[in-house]
């Protein structure tokens, strides 16, 4: 008996070059010696082969025969067009710089590497001096096609299943998101990918298209102290100890400055829309930071030291 | 990359199916250069071609593989059978545009480049269109380009630093060598002067930076592997209970683990504690959404602590 390998690779290089469809007799007829004899042994073992095929992306095509004495029998080829990578023509530097893309990005995906060696690159360097963690999330994959291709796609999210034509996919802040229009609620949502819930199905093409203006990075405020902001925008008046002053000027921008006290604390705006954010920031600097209005806002945050207290 | 245990089937069939492309495009290459490229050892190239050489097509006679190891280089004759690779599933497809979107992002990357000029192709082949369904934003702070130019140049700076544990601004002297941005917050890995030893430093914490002239060496210490935390078991452990709201924390933190879900959402966690200070912060803002288990200490610490900023809106 062959080793595996071999008969594996024999396996797809008779399906590749077959110009007609083959049986599995045929197909031990030409492999010779390298299937069993007995039919269930040798049934048994082409369908471990052809599963190992299929699970290493290999596509295999298959026909049952109609009409003449071998009606049901099944055939199989592959069809050379979708076995083969075509249409990338990267030059050499540009592979090189996926390259190091992807070990500046995805240094430890075996997906990533495997896909770099298909592009013709080479093991990925760990280190890179400049880097960034791109995270994962088990739907990216099928969204992106999704996005690219225009399907609608169907999801499990907190409990309730989606229905939603995708428009876009953006990560920030360590987390991916999508957005796109909700048949269920019939307006645009954003989703943390990461907590979709089991299989992304594609389906029908989307009826409600992406605007032509639209821009994942606008759909998503960058600010969660923003999420969830309608119309005008809230905002709450915090005054910021002099140790922390500098820090916060850096992150808001001058313009939110409202006062600048001799003692060197600082008054800024700060949008409150989102309150559960806006507090989480407040309560980051402990003590050294006082809502001082609305007093609606101000109130909230006394009831929750309250409740800690 | 290194590798435990004998490699399967399907993997050895995998690697075949990207090496003979990779080596028929080239006709004859150096075993080692074989083997490094595809992280095998020489002895797993060898086997691996030498089996290949026996295959092809039925009646396996002519229409081989041609392929043969001589004197530590590998010949490929007639290219055939295999000469391309396969095509990119979907999910070695998102790898790759997902790696080059965010690496655009990057201090020093460009547009025009090889890396922009490469993304645009596969962008094309997969399907893509340039309106952003696959966007990435770092959002990048003007000192990491400061942070990438010193790491090129190795050189030393000079920083105002926020401290988080100690709550106070202090300057010390740095040689960069590594800049990551990680679930929304930079770092930069440092040789540190005052310490001597390497220091990762938050960018948004960092309040000011002058360069000192001087070129640094390099040191030799380790830096932390981006995306993986640094927990020390010696560091104290809090087990908290955490309603859904304040669920956040073990997704941006790290945990020794985190129990299921109770009916009304709440799970149980534990979680290092590096710096009482940052854990005492951390919930205040997670406010009635969590509770300490134990230890007694931080509870009582993280209550004395609310009934001080209490203070602060009752004078």
């Amino acid at each position: 008996m062959a080793d595996r390998v071999e008969r594996l690779t024999n396996l797809l290089a008779l399906l590749l070059e077959t110009s007609t469809p083959l049986s599995l007799t045929q197909i031990a007829d030409e492999l010779v010696g390298q299937y069993p004899d007995k039919p269930n042994a040798r049934r048994g073992a082409f369908e471990r082969d052809k599963a190992a095929l299929r699970d290493i992306g290999v596509p295999i095509e298959q026909e049952i025969v109609t009409g003449t004495e071998h009606a049901g029998q099944t055939r199989y080829w592959i069809d050379r067009e979708r076995y083969e990578l075509q249409g990338l023509a990267l030059d050499p530097d540009e592979t090189r710089a996926l390259q190091v893309a992807m070990a500046a990005t995805r240094p430890g995906s075996a997906s990533g590497q495997e896909a770099m060696w298909k592009i013709g690159g080479g093991v990925l360097d760990s280190g890179a001096a400049v880097a960034a963690v791109v995270p994962d999330a088990a739907a990216l994959p099928a969204l992106r096609e999704a996005v690219a291709g225009g399907r609608s796609v169907r999801f499990g999210y907190r409990d309730v299943d989606r229905h939603v034509d995708p428009w876009g996919v953006l990560l920030r802040s360590g987390f991916w998101y999508l957005v796109g229009f909700d048949h269920g609620r019939g307006a645009r949502r954003t989703y943390r990918i990461d907590r979709i819930v089991g299989d992304v199905v594609a389906g029908e093409p989307v009826t409600v298209a992406r605007p032509a203006d639209f821009d994942p990075l606008d759909a998503v405020p960058d600010d969660p102290k923003l999420i969830g902001a309608e119309g005008d925008v809230t905002e709450a008046t915090v005054l910021i100890d002099e140790r922390r002053s500098a820090a916060v000027v850096r992150e808001l921008g001058d313009d939110r400055v409202v006062e600048r006290r001799t003692d060197g604390s600082v008054v800024v705006r700060v949008p409150c829309a989102n309150l559960d954010a806006f507090r989480s920031w407040v309560l980051g600097f402990v003590d050294l930071a006082e809502v001082l209005g609305p007093p609606d806002v101000r109130a909230d945050v006394v009831a929750w030291l309250e409740a800690i207290g | 990359m290194s590798r435990r245990g004998p490699r399967g089937a399907e993997d050895r069939l995998r690697r075949l199916l990207v090496m003979l492309p990779w080596l028929m495009e080239r006709g004859e290459v150096p075993v080692a250069e074989a083997a490094a490229h595809f992280g095998l050892s020489e002895h797993e190239v060898a086997r691996d071609l030498e089996l290949a050489a026996m295959c092809g097509l039925p009646p396996f006679v002519d229409e081989m593989i041609d392929v043969f190891i001589d004197d530590g280089m590998i010949w490929v004759g007639v290219p055939r059978l295999f000469t391309r690779p396969l095509r990119l599933n979907s999910v070695e497809a998102w790898e790759l545009l997902a790696a080059g979107r965010a690496a655009m992002q990057l201090p020093g990357a460009d547009p025009d480049g090889p890396l922009g000029r490469g993304l645009a192709k596969l962008a094309a082949a997969l399907g893509e269109d340039d309106t952003g369904g696959v966007r990435v934003d770092l959002e990048r702070p003007d000192v990491a380009d400061r942070l990438a130019t010193a790491i090129d140049a190795a050189e030393r700076l000079r920083i105002a630093y926020w401290s988080a544990s100690r709550d106070e601004v202090g300057e010390r002297t740095i040689v960069p060598r590594q800049l990551f941005t990680d679930r929304g917050e930079w770092y930069v890995s440092a040789d540190d002067d005052r310490s001597g030893e390497v220091r990762t430093f938050r960018l948004d914490r960092i309040e000011s930076v002058e360069g000192t002239g001087e070129v640094g060496v390099a040191g030799a210490g380790p830096l932390p592997t981006p995306g993986e935390w640094f927990t020390d078991a010696d560091i104290p452990r809090v087990t908290v209970r955490l309603a859904p709201s304040a669920r956040w924390i073990v997704e941006r933190y790290p945990s020794d683990e985190v129990g299921e879900p109770d009916v009304d959402g709440w799970v149980e966690a534990r979680l290092p504690v590096a710096s009482r200070r940052w854990f005492v912060r951390t919930m205040l803002r997670l406010g009635p959404g969590a509770q300490i288990v134990e230890p007694d200490d931080l509870a009582d610490e993280v209550r004395a602590v609310a009934r001080d900023v209490l203070g602060r809106y009752r004078s």
